[in-house]
């Protein structure tokens, strides 16, 4: 329950782009009895659990709050602001992954790197910044030796 | 062994060896002038190495993208929408933020259009090559199809493997003996666990965009990446000597004895 829980106030957090935007205030107010004022602030990095967002993998939100607290003789004002919102992990697209990837890679077939020489090809494939030459060498001999 | 059938030509355009190699009988000459012709119009449009091209006056901020030929502007779209596909690894602005070098996609694009320019004048059997990747149409002769060797990354007068194929892109990317060329556009270092990856799909642009990518992502990500292409078959030769394909990769008949064609007789 806690982690859904968890996982609906990331989510609400990460709907708002900028974190100022969604400023929450927690504030109590009571009346001053004394004009001798004391503000104290304190800004803090307060990170979320990390969720699992099911099969796009694990996500976490940290939040900046500043706290103001001001104190008046024995009362005390308490305001919190979120100054920041960060999402230090998040679902990586590529790493959605984890999990296909796991199913994914034994559907590769392996073997090993094999040379095959003066093979009867029509063309080769090969990086063009650094076989060019030899590709264009062996081209044109392979389109030379088919015009014979 | 009598000529082929057809018409073959190699000329040096967009800074490559470009073949054309035609293998229906009747078609005319005029259509390869119309294919170079047309190359050599996207090289002076889209080369960074030419201060006149579009590309050039982008960048130098004497054009604007609404000013932009719709080429230009319909090139510049698929290479983002490709850098979104393979996680920003295949990037037009890889070398420098402020630099757009769409030539990775480009050179790939300009044969897709050449094939279409070849397709309505009638060829269907006909391969087309820049610089080592290629399109192949038909069969290379009645009796066989299409033999494309995969350079091998390691010694300059092997393949690592040998396909058999009819209507097919294929691309590859590499490093070989000069070094590398691609940068992960992330860690702007070269990729590393890999040697080389060859992409085989329908469009050469896009194979040849995911090749630079899978290559850029190197031996680590590289297999899962590919792993889940869809309508693309990769092979990707890893540093540690192991060869990985997807299923659908086309294979050789007879690599273990290609020096003779069936039928043939020819070396």
């Amino acid at each position: 329950m806690r982690r859904a829980l968890t996982a609906t106030v990331a989510a609400a957090a990460l709907a708002v782009p900028a974190g100022n935007a969604a400023a929450t205030a927690l504030a109590q107010s009571k009346p001053k009895a004394k004009p001798k004022r004391r503000v104290v602030t304190v800004t803090k990095r307060v990170a979320g659990s990390e969720v699992y967002a099911g099969r796009w993998g694990p996500l976490r939100v940290t939040l900046v709050v500043k706290r103001i607290t001001t104190i008046v003789g024995a009362h005390r004002t308490v305001k919190r602001t979120i100054v920041g919102l960060d999402v230090p992990v998040y679902p990586d697209h590529t790493d959605r992954s984890v999990f296909i990837n796991q199913q994914a890679l034994p559907l590769l077939e392996q073997e090993a790197l094999q040379a095959h020489y003066s093979p009867n090809v029509d063309l080769i494939s090969g990086a063009t910044d650094t076989s060019m030459a030899f590709v264009e060498s062996l081209q044109s001999a392979l389109l030379k030796a088919r015009s014979i | 062994m009598s000529t082929l059938p057809g018409l073959r030509r190699v000329e040096h355009v967009m800074g490559m060896p470009v073949v054309a190699d035609l293998r229906d009988e009747d078609l005319g000459e005029d259509v390869l002038e119309e294919v170079f012709d047309w190359l050599r119009w996207v090289d002076a449009t889209f080369s960074t190495y030419r201060e006149d091209s579009e590309i050039s006056r982008l960048n130098r901020g004497e054009l604007g993208l609404a000013g932009a030929r719709p080429e230009v502007r319909e090139v510049l779209a698929r290479c983002e929408e490709l850098r979104e596909e393979t996680d920003g690894f295949f990037d037009a602005r890889a070398a420098s933020p402020d630099l757009l070098d769409p030539s990775g996609f480009v050179k790939g694009w300009a044969v897709d259009c050449a094939a279409a320019i070849l397709e309505a004048a009638g060829a269907r059997n006909y391969a087309l090559s820049a610089g080592g990747d290629m399109r192949l149409r038909g069969r290379a002769a009645p009796a066989w199809c299409w033999r494309v060797g995969i350079q091998h990354p390691l010694l300059r007068d092997a393949v690592a493997k040998v396909i058999e194929t009819r209507d097919l892109a294929v691309a590859t990317s590499g490093a070989y003996a000069r070094g590398p060329h691609v940068i992960d556009p992330h860690s702007r270092r070269p990729p590393s666990g890999i040697l080389s990856v060859t992409v085989t799909g329908p469009d050469l642009g896009a194979a040849d965009a995911y090749a630079t990518a899978a290559f850029a992502m190197g031996g680590g990500r590289a297999p899962h990446w590919t792993a889940r292409l869809r309508g693309y078959e990769a092979l990707l030769v890893l540093a540690d000597g192991r060869v990985l394909s997807t299923p659908g990769f086309p294979a050789s008949s007879s690599a273990a004895s290609p020096n003779v064609r069936p039928g043939t007789g020819v070396p």
